[in-house]
């Protein structure tokens, strides 16, 4: 189905009240949405709630043998197909441009900066490993779905906990969590993602835009940061081009909204912790 | 006789259901089903545009879209479309949407048995409120013969499925029976047996059983059936007395 276009009234009630300093939902410029993260009775079952964008991410794993060229490798995958539960935009079965974005970013993010310890994934060199798979449901769609599915993402790696394995000779056992403590996987660092749209020729920039501002923007600029300040990935796919400075600038806003949303998914998760 | 499922006292008793309605913004009626440990979200879209090929013109079409906890949907899951689809598609009153879609998205959230019964749950009360007409409510449940004791038990958990010799899901509507609002135990009582015949709306069963084994699974879920609609029908009209006081307000 097709999106409809927001009128030109809102179109321009929102690019005026931005001229004014305000946004529509009485946000300030920089401020993400209340973030509300909650956890399944599963290990690694997470919904996090991003205003009215909605998100649930599992985490699943199981034994498999690994690539030839990298026998200590173990696996990290990730499914982001977004459901027409999110939006009519969305169809089953056919990615959409948006798609194809989120699941590069969360890659990227990811993966590629090597958030999770895959060689610790590795039970016996090139026979077993842990795969490890992530399941990002989008079921809301009210903007910002990177910011909120890396961070659906990251918190349900952080929360899962994988069987505990012990290995005799050749031998392998698989102790299911009712019987042996599961482990936690080991993490290098926490990225989050934080995301711009930009108006007014990057005069005006909003963090963690709603849908009708995703709408209305002229561009965006998302950034994926650790707490130790360090870039992951960058990525300023399109739109109108964005000085040098604003770059800078968008980069040293984003380190402090990383800096609250880490303590924050830390927060639940020693919330939850205490629960069990 | 125990169960494997500690939680619970006898075979007969389901586990404490729970439902939320509205709670997606873009959809136009959603609603979450909570059987003990297994949750099913879902969401309907509709009447909306429809595809040219899908298109029918003397009614609505209905287009069910499972999708799996874990994984990518596969067969199971296109199983899991079409009884729902072929449940609902009488319920649903479609004649009065002709060239219309009505779209139903379900989403497993936790997964701990009786998926099916769960999600039929869920997306019937998500029809209702996205104020899809529909001639009357159904209401589902699971039950399995045990191997080992040849028990019949309602709303298994995964451990008790696994130990299942056959499992059968049941679905009724409340035609055949209105059911009292104030039935909120969640024992079913099976001696009580002057409120109409079972008439099943959707029955499916895998495993060995005999004629008498299914017939009794059929009247147990029927009961079974009913707390259920008693439970929609309370969680429906206090809905609707709390909207009507806001809109008071």
């Amino acid at each position: 189905m097709k999106d409809t276009e927001p009128s030109k009234n809102e179109r321009e009630f929102l690019l005026e009240a931005l001229r004014e300093g305000a946004r529509i939902d009485g946000r300030k410029f920089y401020d993400f949405r209340t973030l509300r993260i909650s956890f399944g009775s599963d290990y690694g079952a997470v919904e996090v709630q991003l205003g009215n964008t909605r998100i649930l991410a599992k985490v699943s794993c199981e034994v498999i043998r690994p690539y030839a060229d990298k026998p200590t490798e173990g696996f990290l995958s990730f499914s982001t197909e977004i459901s027409p539960m999110a939006s009519t935009v969305f169809e089953a079965g056919r990615q959409t441009d948006e798609e194809v974005l989120v699941s590069r970013m969360i890659e990227k993010a990811m993966r590629r900066s090597r958030a999770l310890d895959t060689e610790g994934l590795c039970i016996i060199a090139g026979e077993k490993v842990w795969s490890i798979r992530v399941d990002i449901h989008f079921l809301d769609h009210d903007g910002n779905l990177a910011d909120a599915a890396c961070i659906a993402a990251i918190t349900a790696l952080m929360h899962f906990r994988r069987p505990d394995v012990t290995v005799v000779g050749e031998e392998v056992t698989v102790h299911p969590i009712e019987q042996r403590n599961p482990v936690p996987l080991s993490i290098h660092h926490i990225p989050i993602s934080v995301t711009f749209a930009l108006f007014d020729k990057g005069e005006r920039m909003v963090v963690d835009p709603t849908y009708l501002e995703e709408q209305i923007m002229e561009g965006d600029l998302a950034l994926t940061l650790n707490v130790h300040k360090e870039i992951c990935a960058l990525s300023k796919a399109g739109g109108m081009p964005l000085e040098l400075e604003k770059v800078v600038q968008c980069s040293k806003i984003a380190a402090v909204k990383v800096q609250e949303i880490t303590e924050q998914i830390e927060a639940a998760l020693a919330a939850d912790k205490k629960k069990r | 006789m125990a169960r494997l499922d500690t939680t619970r006292t006898s075979a007969h008793q389901l586990r404490p259901f729970s439902s939320s309605q509205n709670l997606l913004n873009r959809a136009d009626g959603s609603a979450q089903f909570d059987f003990g440990g297994s949750s099913v979200l879902c969401s309907v879209v509709g009447p909306a545009e429809v595809k040219l090929r899908d298109e029918k013109l003397n009614k609505a079409t209905l287009e069910v879209i499972v999708r799996p906890l874990v994984g990518l949907p596969g067969v199971k899951d296109k199983a899991c479309e079409r009884a729902i689809r072929e449940t609902l598609e009488p319920i649903v009153i479609s004649a009065l949407h002709p060239r219309t879609l009505v779209q139903i998205v379900v989403q497993t959230m936790k997964d701990n048995g009786s998926i099916l019964s769960t999600a039929l749950n869920a997306a019937i009360m998500a029809l209702l409120d996205a104020g899809i007409p529909l001639n009357s409510i159904i209401g589902s449940v699971t039950c399995i013969i045990d191997s080992k004791t040849n028990e019949i038990l309602l709303d298994p958990t995964t451990e008790e499925i696994a130990r299942a010799k056959s499992t059968h899901v049941f679905v009724f509507d409340n035609k055949s029976s209105i059911p009292s609002s104030t039935s909120a135990s969640m024992d079913v009582d099976i001696s009580n047996d002057d409120d109409g015949s079972p008439r099943p709306l959707f029955s499916e069963s895998t495993g060995l059983f005999t004629e008498e084994e299914y017939l009794e699974c059929v009247n147990i879920s029927f009961k079974a059936c009913q707390a259920v609609h008693g439970f929609i029908r309370t969680a429906v009209s206090k809905k609707i007395e709390k909207e009507h006081q806001q809109t008071q307000a």
